[in-house]
């Protein structure tokens, strides 16, 4: 089942009297529960394409169409409440709030979202996520004391605790090395496909694309290939 | 749960350094006051202890009450029309005590009236600054203007004018050591608007403080210092949120990104000005009234709870919009551009 169309999506930036034409008319669409990845040189216009379909930039033209929601024509208050409760996000950086542990992180994930679970039950979700990413002896840690990998296994278990019906990630094994890339994509594989998200994800890694159900390659702005 | 209260948490050395220059600007803030109200009080008590109303001096007078002449006939009947009238006249002069030694009195005669205290001809009721300077009861004090002596009959409390306590004295003995036979002044208390008399300009409480020389120049001065001092503090709130906002421009767009309110952040950066503020202003405030109590009885200190009040008031709102105007920059952050942007 799709749940996630782009249709004739543009993008175009204007820089003085030039104008640039990063996505030139992309369409395609999600399948429920698939894992699919955009791969390209740089410049190719996938994190682009990315942002777009996630919300966080407008296309220039066309319609990113979300569970019967057309996000090109909401105001950005809609589109930002589909994004605390539809979407995930994981980049290249872990990006975790510094004056808050990793329970904590999870705690305001869950709050953004509007869970309408009890604390306590809250709880239970979180130390339950740990458990399955390991982390559960280090839900009281600050994130300064914690490694890379550790970092972006939590940024992961914050992107999906909530639920999201789709995960954006962006480059999530760039800042790793090959041993914990391999670790996070398995992480990510396991944890969408139990919870039935369907994930986009930008990644130059090709050792990668062994997690992923479909690639999409991409180049100046189109989508070439559909693997 | 409440991101503002766990970032002071975790960042407490941070906080800590904001609170404390806080709290040093606002304990000098109400030091300051308190000296603007001690020296306020210390320069016109006489005036200041009297309900609303209007004085009136001559129009010749420009401004200057010891040059103003009531004419006779009209404060005869100003005194007629008005129950509650009081004609007044305030010099500056001296008292020589019994051990031959001068001290400078205002001195204050009125005519029949709650507001002024009344003695006889030949006595003396002066301010209590003077019993610490050695004067009794029943001590004969003399004045080189008049050739009879005047009796102290006792003391009042906190009745000074320009810096000088009041001495009153019966309007005869005014009259004899200044050989005047009119009143400078006259003052008619509770009237909502001034009247008008032939001859005669009014002034309000307010207006009539101006008129007593250094008045304005003093307060102005204090006001000025106590102004700065809370532009400053407000300056120091955008200043040190600006800063912590820049470091935290990345975060902000993440959290932005992954669906926080603006309005959110802004919650968070006033809980930390409203945290701050309130323990800098509770232990300021404790400590000038603590000093309040033990300064030193010379110094002209005094501080209410209405003006600590007030100042709290005023340092919360200017709090508020340094820390505001700080946090605009927020509603700028694209969660874009700092997904692009690498890691703190």
């Amino acid at each position: 089942m799709t749940i996630f169309t782009l249709d004739e999506v543009e993008k175009t930036f204007t820089n003085g009297e030039i104008e640039e034409n990063i996505l030139k008319g992309i369409s395609l669409s999600l399948k429920e529960g698939e894992i699919t990845a955009l791969v390209g040189t740089s410049g190719s216009g996938k994190s682009t394409l990315l942002t777009i379909a996630a919300g966080l930039q407008p296309a220039s033209d066309g319609e990113v169409l979300f569970d019967g929601n057309n996000l090109t024509t909401m105001s950005s208050e809609q589109v930002r409440k589909i994004r605390a409760k539809e979407f995930g996000f994981v980049f290249q950086f872990a990006h975790l709030v510094p004056f808050l542990t990793v329970e904590e992180q999870l705690m305001l994930m869950l709050e953004v979202s509007e869970s309408t679970l009890s604390k306590r039950e809250q709880k239970k979700e979180i130390d339950q996520l740990l458990n399955v990413i390991g982390m559960e002896h280090r839900k009281n840690a600050y994130p300064s004391s914690l490694s890379g990998g550790e970092k972006q296994r939590v940024a992961v278990a914050r992107a999906i605790i909530h639920k999201p019906k789709v995960l954006f990630a962006d480059e999530p094994t760039a800042s790793l090395d090959s041993k914990r890339s391999k670790d996070m994509m398995e992480l990510i594989r396991d944890l969408t496909k139990k919870m039935n998200i369907t994930t986009l994800m930008v990644t130059h890694d090709e050792e990668m694309l062994t997690y992923v159900d479909r690639i999409l390659q991409m180049s100046d702005g189109m989508v070439l290939e559909n693997k | 749960m409440n991101i503002g209260w766990k970032e002071i948490k975790k960042n407490k050395s941070r906080f800590l350094i904001l609170g404390s220059i806080i709290f040093l600007v606002s304990l000098l803030t109400m030091i300051i006051s308190g000296l603007a109200n001690g020296l306020s009080q210390d320069n016109a008590a006489l005036i200041k202890d009297l309900p609303e109303g209007h004085f009136y001096m001559s129009e010749d007078a420009e401004e200057t009450y010891n040059l103003s002449r009531i004419d006779s006939d009209v404060q005869h009947e100003i005194m007629n029309d008005h129950q509650n009238a009081v004609a007044l006249s305030i010099q500056m002069g001296f008292l020589i005590d019994q051990e031959d030694k001068q001290q400078s009195v205002a001195f204050v005669t009125a005519t029949d009236s709650k507001l002024f205290t009344q003695v006889d001809e030949r006595e003396v009721i002066v301010d209590r600054s003077l019993k610490e300077k050695g004067i009794k009861v029943g001590d004969l004090l003399t004045n080189n203007q008049l050739r009879d002596e005047l009796v102290v009959k006792g003391f009042v409390d906190q009745k000074k004018f320009s810096h000088a306590p009041v001495a009153y004295i019966n309007s005869e003995d005014y009259k004899k050591m200044y050989n005047v036979e009119q009143m400078q002044l006259v003052f008619l208390p509770g009237e909502n608007s001034a009247q008008n008399f032939t001859g005669l300009q009014s002034y309000s409480n307010k207006d009539f403080l101006s008129t007593i020389p250094s008045y304005n120049a003093e307060q102005m001065s204090l006001t000025m210092i106590v102004s700065f001092l809370i532009v400053i503090s407000g300056m120091l709130f955008a200043i040190f949120f600006y800063m912590m906002n820049i470091q935290k421009i990345g975060l902000y767009g993440i959290l932005k990104a992954v669906g926080i309110k603006t309005s959110r952040l802004f919650k968070m950066i006033w809980t930390q000005m409203l945290f701050i503020t309130i323990i800098a202003l509770a232990l300021s405030i404790s400590l000038s009234h603590a000093f309040n109590s033990i300064a030193p009885e010379g110094m002209p200190f005094h501080l209410t709870f209405e003006t600590t009040t007030q100042l709290s008031i005023i340092f919360l709102v200017v709090g508020f919009i340094g820390a505001t105007l700080s946090g605009l920059q927020i509603r700028k952050i694209e969660p874009l551009r700092a997904i692009q942007q690498g890691e703190d």
